[in-house]
């Protein structure tokens, strides 16, 4: 099949799981009534009359901005897993890797723990602290990476980046153990959640997603290149250390930006590219847009999942991704490769 | 054309090549000679600019240190041991990677019909242009060689850098990759240097040899006026008879 024929799918199928997902809850809405609220509400028309005003309210601003945030999410994650793993030339490699979970992680636990985060200013406060944490760690991954090591090698990386990561996630049972109240937020933290459904959430996420997506289309020449080792690269013109920082501080950007409102969402980062690469082959100008379509999707109908199997409750997302990645994952191994 | 005067570089504070001057004249094959450990790969990776150095390099007449990474590469191409992938790129694909330096920066840099002839030329004059299509994850050692050697040709440098071009190759796949060198050497008015532990098969190849001690020249001279009694000095036996026991059941 063309590319531009399993692009076009893709796409197709991201609309569909959008619709999907905002038309499926406590009452089903049809993808036509979908539609319609949409354009009432964007054109100034008056509803149809078999739609309930009430529902115009529910559609369009408690499913819609959780299902973009989902949306949005996933396609953040995905991208910088696959990114990641070039930079790493290793495919099971993660953004999570380098110490951006556990330092939004620790951040978001510092904001619960001071019972800061049940205050007015406390639904920005608590992304905006554990952004700033999760980027504070990065810098301090690859500042520590940099004195070690000047050309910046893999090993290196992700041994500091591991060190580092067990340190704030020791930080972090600590104090969960001092408040054993908060310890059951920041867990439930962890696990991720859409539940927010604040349009502000997908205006912070939705420019830095599209330009860090961008970015990494600008470098994907350089992606493609490192992917092959990193000698190979230096020897092949790219200016290695220089591309590597940058790109690892995107990742560290856009993973931060999106667990800072969401939690920590995991295996979307492993599972994703990893489809992708099969349908789409390695290259990153195909694999960067085709991650973000699929993992978008992906995430999507795991919130859908989430939120509709055991009303009322609602599961946690990482437990979803988890539960449903952890055997997909081994399945792959145990499948091995197969064409295209 | 090649020129390396008082070259020195290492790793951190252990200096391995040590002010080593030598020259690779327009269609020379240099072949680089020594036992383990004196320091043949990381000449290959200071020149390549894999490894910081000191010294004078001149590719072409123009000094590395006035290139950016792009220019350099656009001189100097390496063949590495160790080169491999595990993602799923297809062998036109990865050849393609190697044009990398002619590319300019543009946010959606296109594929130019000289990038296109020059990756054609690469992978017809190696032998992999049926194989274009197909994964670099399924080929074999040997074509995956062929396809890295595609993609030092598709670079366009003056120079090809090689690690053991020969490894793990049989017999049949060496000789051909060789002579594809050869060919590309003489075509193109380029040259080669190349590191090899198989001391025939280097001198077979090569016209010119450089033999290297403890990082530091021993001999810079044409194959034919070798002295092959520093080659006993060099690895410290008698190469010849042991050639010859070894190479003598053909005869």
């Amino acid at each position: 099949m063309r590319t531009g024929v399993k692009m076009g799918l893709l796409l197709l199928a991201s609309l569909l799981a959008l619709l999907l997902g905002i038309g499926v809850g406590s009452v089903y809405v049809p993808p036509g009534d979908i539609l319609a609220i949409a354009a009432g509400r964007m054109f100034d028309v008056p509803l149809p009359e078999h739609i309930p005003a009430s529902y115009s309210v529910m559609v369009l601003d408690m499913r819609l901005p959780r299902v973009l945030l989902a949306f949005l999410t996933g396609a953040a994650l995905s991208v910088c897993g696959g990114v990641m793993q070039s930079l790493l030339q290793n495919p099971l490699a993660s953004p999570f890797g380098l110490g951006v979970s556990s330092g939004a992680g620790l951040g978001a636990a510092f904001v619960i723990v001071l019972g800061l985060a049940s205050a007015g200013l406390g639904a920005f406060l608590l992304p905006a602290v554990s952004l700033m944490f999760a980027l504070g760690t990065v810098f301090l991954v690859l500042l520590v990476v940099a004195k070690l090591d000047r050309s910046m090698s893999n090993v290196t990386v992700i041994l500091v980046g591991m060190v580092i990561s067990l340190f704030c996630n020791a930080v972090m049972s600590l104090l969960a153990t001092i408040s054993p109240v908060c310890a059951q937020r920041i867990q439930l933290w962890q696990l991720g959640s859409f539940s927010m459904r604040e349009w502000s959430a997908v205006w912070a996420l939705l420019p830095v997603t599209v330009l860090v997506c961008l970015y990494f289309v600008r470098y994907a020449a350089e992606l493609d290149v490192m992917t092959f080792g990193e000698e190979q690269a230096l020897a092949m013109g790219v200016d290695l250390r220089r591309v590597k920082g940058r790109l690892m501080t995107a990742v560290a950007v856009l993973t931060g930006t999106a667990v800072a409102f969401v939690g920590i969402i995991g295996f979307v980062d492993l599972i994703v590219p990893h489809i992708v690469r099969r349908f789409f082959g390695a290259a990153h100008r195909r694999t960067v847009p085709a991650c973000a379509l699929l993992g978008g999707t992906f995430l999507v109908l795991c919130d859908l999942a989430a939120r509709t199997l055991t009303p009322p409750h609602e599961i946690p997302i990482g437990s979803i991704t988890a539960l449903l990645g952890a055997p997909f994952f081994l399945y792959l191994f145990f499948a091995g490769r197969k064409g295209r | 054309m090649l020129t390396v005067e008082h070259l020195s570089c290492g790793y951190g504070k252990t200096q391995v090549i040590h002010d080593l001057s030598f020259q690779v004249k327009v269609g020379e094959r240099l072949c680089i000679l020594g036992p383990n450990g004196c320091g043949k790969t990381t000449l290959l990776r200071a020149l390549a600019g894999v490894l910081p150095w000191q010294g004078r390099v001149e590719a072409d007449g123009v000094s590395l240190q006035e290139l950016s990474p792009k220019q350099r590469a656009k001189k100097i191409a390496l063949m590495s041991q160790f080169s491999q992938t595990a993602f799923d790129y297809t062998v036109y694909e990865a050849v393609m990677l190697g044009r990398y330096a002619h590319r300019n920066g543009s946010l959606f840099p296109a594929e130019t019909a000289a990038d296109r002839d020059a990756v054609e030329d690469a992978l017809r004059r190696t032998g992999v242009w049926e194989l274009r299509e197909q994964s670099v994850t399924r080929l074999s050692g040997g074509q995956l060689q062929r396809v890295f050697l595609a993609r030092a040709f598709a670079q366009e440098p003056q120079i090809i850098l090689l690690d053991e071009p020969a490894n793990h190759l049989d017999p049949r796949y060496q000789a051909e990759l060789l002579e594809n060198l050869r060919e590309w050497t003489a075509d193109k008015k380029k040259c080669v240097a190349g590191v090899f532990h198989d001391i025939s098969l280097a001198l077979a190849f090569a016209d010119t040899a450089l033999l290297l001690e403890g990082g530091r020249a021993l001999a810079c001279s044409l194959v034919e006026t070798l002295d092959m009694k520093l080659l006993d000095r060099l690895y410290g036996m008698d190469v010849r008879s042991y050639m010859k026991q070894i190479y003598g059941r053909w005869e």
